[in-house]
């Protein structure tokens, strides 16, 4: 025993919150292991000492009894494991390899279930998957009372585990989906777990695709949704978010909130975000194919007013527009990192003064601040902010095969965004499923 | 896999060495001429260009002239002598002179749809009196929009039913065609606004060999289905306006003479009626009036064998191409024409007619 113990101190003790307690109730010696981080230690001990007197009123086997409230574990690395995750280890010194963890009273380390941050519902339920991810599901649970709501546990990391649970109906989901998830998802246990591209290196999905092939939801709605449609979602301890296998191409546009509205508006919000993404793609390309390479499509007094705005400008409109759309992506870029309080200030120099005074400098036409202002607005319609990052990025696609075959360079952009969509396959799904949107129900 | 990846990105970049790109200029580096004027000077044609130009906040038009053997020798002069490139993608009207269009416009046009620089939709007219006076009227009028002589025949804004809109292809389609002709709008500089409607050229192969009337170009424009919408025709008992135009043909050939029927329903509107002319007899008198204006222009289009109607073209079913190639000739002077036109009156304005009180 005292070799287990020995071992366990050697490896943990250099961590001055680790901490190692003999106790003695009713003759039993015991050593209490644990982290002070993630332990509240005193009213832990209150609780053993209740376990153990409890035990001795109902004349039981005060091992048995611990036995009952905790679980029996035996192995060094799962115990280094238990201890790691706040849990009180037990190790008892006259039984030989006798190691019982207790879920103990815990530091409180979570904070209560919030808003969502990264989208705003309207008019929807309003509470976010946080970060632990046992509340996490215990949210979608509560969204989704359910007898085939099923979870699965796996343990992902080499040297810092990761526990990761995949949810799924076990009636609509699609079963081939989940029998690749579930072997990928064990297999791929050796790879450490950071973040979303090793998860995705986990499910053996190429970390260089442009579209997002696990959409990440913070709202429990979607999530449900999702379920019911056969699709599978993923917790990840410490990401508060559901993501949810796989991404389709309807994710862009369809939010399970737009049905709290009547039929009539769901139908036009989601009418009005496809209108977004063709604006968000296609604006900035069609201004240069129609200011420099065919300008006899625009009708003369167009045509003249065109010119007169950009008289004087020295760019072609390449240049022009590539210059302005890569300092509104830094004013996008830069209103993340920064924090709150500077957001708005640097949305008013970004966009009111730099915008004017690129105006009147001469540098810019007022066209294209038109044009920026149009695309990024309407580059924000989209759902989930790795879709507008996704729009965002291929829009420079038909924005350079626009300035150089004109109009028919934007219907070729087009045609091999089109392509480059339908080529996509996310685990057997492809990324152009329509049965997921649809809702039905998908035995496989 | 490497080389797959770096082959491709050598490809892109050959597209985009390859592709073009270096020779796009920016709109505000090309001079967009609205109007192209082409007269001929014995052997030398002469060329006017109207460019809107933008100065200040306005729009400013200005006239460039130039002579030349060829027209693209014209336009490669102007190009060096102008600070920015003449780009004639943006041309919509192109005025030839009257006796350059009697002369022949064969080789002009054929010269238009081989350079691929004029588009072949802009508006073909002719000018009744010297081009000169007509740009330099341009130029000097006084707030002069810098798309009056478009919007002249712009659907939206100047255009009126008479006026035939007859384009590039129109004319050079017509010059290949055994069975088709044009007419091609007239116009004159006015007294009080730039131009004045004068009628249609009869254009044959190119060459302009005669003229019909504003009257006789609204029954041509109704015959290519042009709408008819919104003329008023004035006769004695009173005056209607047109509301809609439909027209049906039917075509034969009896003893190698070919015979054609055309009905035309016409919708119109009351608006004035002198001394209580009836419906009947506003049919009558409008019918009268619709059939011989009909006669008339058919007799004269007939004498200069130009199918302007394209009337030929109903008979290809029944004439070989062979015998098409004399349709000019050897059949469409021999064509019996006849007329139906069967007027609906839609609507009385405001009152009711006379003749319906006491019903």
């Amino acid at each position: 025993m005292s070799s287990l113990l020995g071992s366990l101190k050697d490896k943990l003790s250099d961590s001055d919150d680790f901490f190692v307690i003999e106790e003695e109730f009713n003759q039993t010696k015991f050593e209490i292991i644990g982290v002070r981080s993630l332990v509240d230690l005193a009213k832990s001990l209150e609780l053993i000492e209740k376990h153990v007197t409890t035990a001795t009123l109902m004349h039981k086997g005060v091992l048995d009894y611990l036995i009952s409230n905790g679980k029996k574990i035996s192995k060094e690395h799962e115990i280094i494991t238990a201890v790691l995750e706040g849990e009180l280890i037990l190790v008892f010194e006259d039984c030989e390899n006798f190691v019982v963890s207790l879920e103990p009273i815990r530091v409180s380390l979570s904070r209560p279930v919030e808003q969502p941050t990264n989208g705003s519902v309207l008019q929807g339920p309003l509470n976010s998957f946080n970060e632990e991810r046992l509340v996490n599901i215990g949210i979608l649970r509560k969204r989704l009372v359910s007898d085939q709501l099923r979870v699965k546990d796996f343990l992902i990391g080499k040297r810092q585990k990761k526990n990761v649970s995949i949810s799924y109906d076990a009636k609509s989901v699609n079963k081939k989906l989940l029998q690749k998830t579930i072997e990928l998802l064990e297999n791929g246990s050796e790879i450490e777990l950071q973040s979303i591209q090793d998860l995705m290196k986990v499910l053996k999905l190429s970390p260089w695709s442009a579209v997002g092939r696990i959409h990440a939801t913070e709202i429990p709605q979607q999530a449900a949704s999702c379920l019911v449609k056969g699709k599978v979602v993923v917790f990840i301890d410490g990401f508060p978010f559901a993501y949810i296998l796989p991404s389709t191409f309807w994710d862009i546009f369809i939010l399970e909130n737009d049905k709290n509205f009547p039929m009539p508006i769901t139908v036009s919000i989601r009418v009005l975000r496809l209108i977004g993404v063709m604006i968000a793609l296609i604006a900035p390309g069609l201004y240069v194919a129609l200011v420099a390479v065919n300008p006899e499509v625009l009708r003369i007094e167009l045509a003249l007013s065109i010119a007169q705005s950009r008289n004087g400008v020295p760019y072609p409109a390449l240049v022009e527009i590539i210059l302005m759309l890569v300092i509104l992506e830094l004013i996008v870029e830069a209103s993340i990192r920064l924090p709150q309080s500077i957001g708005p200030t640097i949305t008013m120099v970004g966009g009111i003064i730099l915008g004017q005074a690129a105006v009147e400098a001469k540098l810019v036409s007022n066209l294209l601040i038109i044009v920026l202002a149009a695309t990024t607005i309407a580059n924000a319609t989209v759902i989930g902010y790795q879709n507008l990052i996704t729009i965002r990025m291929l829009k420079y696609t038909i924005l350079i095969l626009a300035s150089i075959f004109g109009v028919l360079g934007i219907m070729a952009g087009v045609f091999l965004i089109c392509g480059y969509f339908a080529s996509i396959n996310t685990l057997g799904v492809p990324y152009l499923n329509m049965d997921f949107s649809k809702g039905d129900i998908n035995s496989g | 896999m490497v080389l797959k990846k770096l082959g491709l990105c050598i490809m892109f970049v050959f597209v985009l060495i390859l592709a073009g790109c270096w020779d796009n200029k920016d709109i505000n580096h090309r001079t967009m001429p609205v109007v192209l004027g082409i007269t001929k000077n014995q052997e030398e044609y002469k060329l006017f260009l109207q460019v809107p130009q933008a100065a200040r906040g306005q729009v400013r038009t200005t006239i460039v002239r130039e002579t030349g053997s060829t027209i693209n020798q014209i336009i490669d002069k102007m190009s060096a002598n102008l600070e920015s490139n003449v780009d004639l993608l943006h041309a919509k009207v192109i005025i030839v002179d009257r006796s350059l269009a009697e002369e022949g416009m064969k080789d002009l046009i054929s010269g238009f749809m081989r350079s691929r620089d004029v588009p072949s939709k802009a508006l073909m007219v002719i000018s009744q009196n010297d081009i000169e006076d007509l740009f330099t009227a341009l130029e000097n009028q006084e707030h002069s929009e810098e798309t009056v002589l478009l919007d002249f025949f712009e659907k939206n804004a100047g255009w009126n039913p008479q006026i035939p809109i007859t384009r590039v292809w129109h004319v050079y389609h017509s010059i290949h065609s055994y069975t088709k002709d044009v007419s091609i709008a007239m116009i004159s500089k006015g007294e009080e606004s730039l131009c004045e409607f004068v009628g249609g050229a009869v254009i044959k192969n190119g060459k302009m060999v005669d003229m019909i009337d504003s009257d006789e170009t609204l029954l041509y424009n109704a015959f290519n289905d042009e709408s008819n919408q919104g003329k008023i025709e004035v006769m004695n008992e009173g005056s209607v306006m047109i509301l809609g135009n439909r027209m049906n043909h039917d075509s034969k050939i009896v003893n190698g003479r070919p015979y054609f029927h055309s009905e035309l329903r016409l919708n119109v509107m009351v608006l004035e009626t002198k001394e209580d002319a009836s419906r009947e007899e506003i049919r009558k008198a409008l019918t009268a009036l619709l059939l011989e204006r009909y006669d008339k222009m058919f007799s004269k289009i007939q004498l200069s064998e130009a199918d302007i109607l394209g009337i030929g073209q109903y008979f290809r079913k029944e004439l070989s191409r062979e015998k098409l190639k004399n349709w000019r000739s050897k059949y469409y002077p021999k064509l019996v024409f006849t007329q139906d036109i069967k007027i609906n009156i839609q609507n009385e304005g405001n009152l009711r007619m006379p003749a319906d009180e006491g019903s």
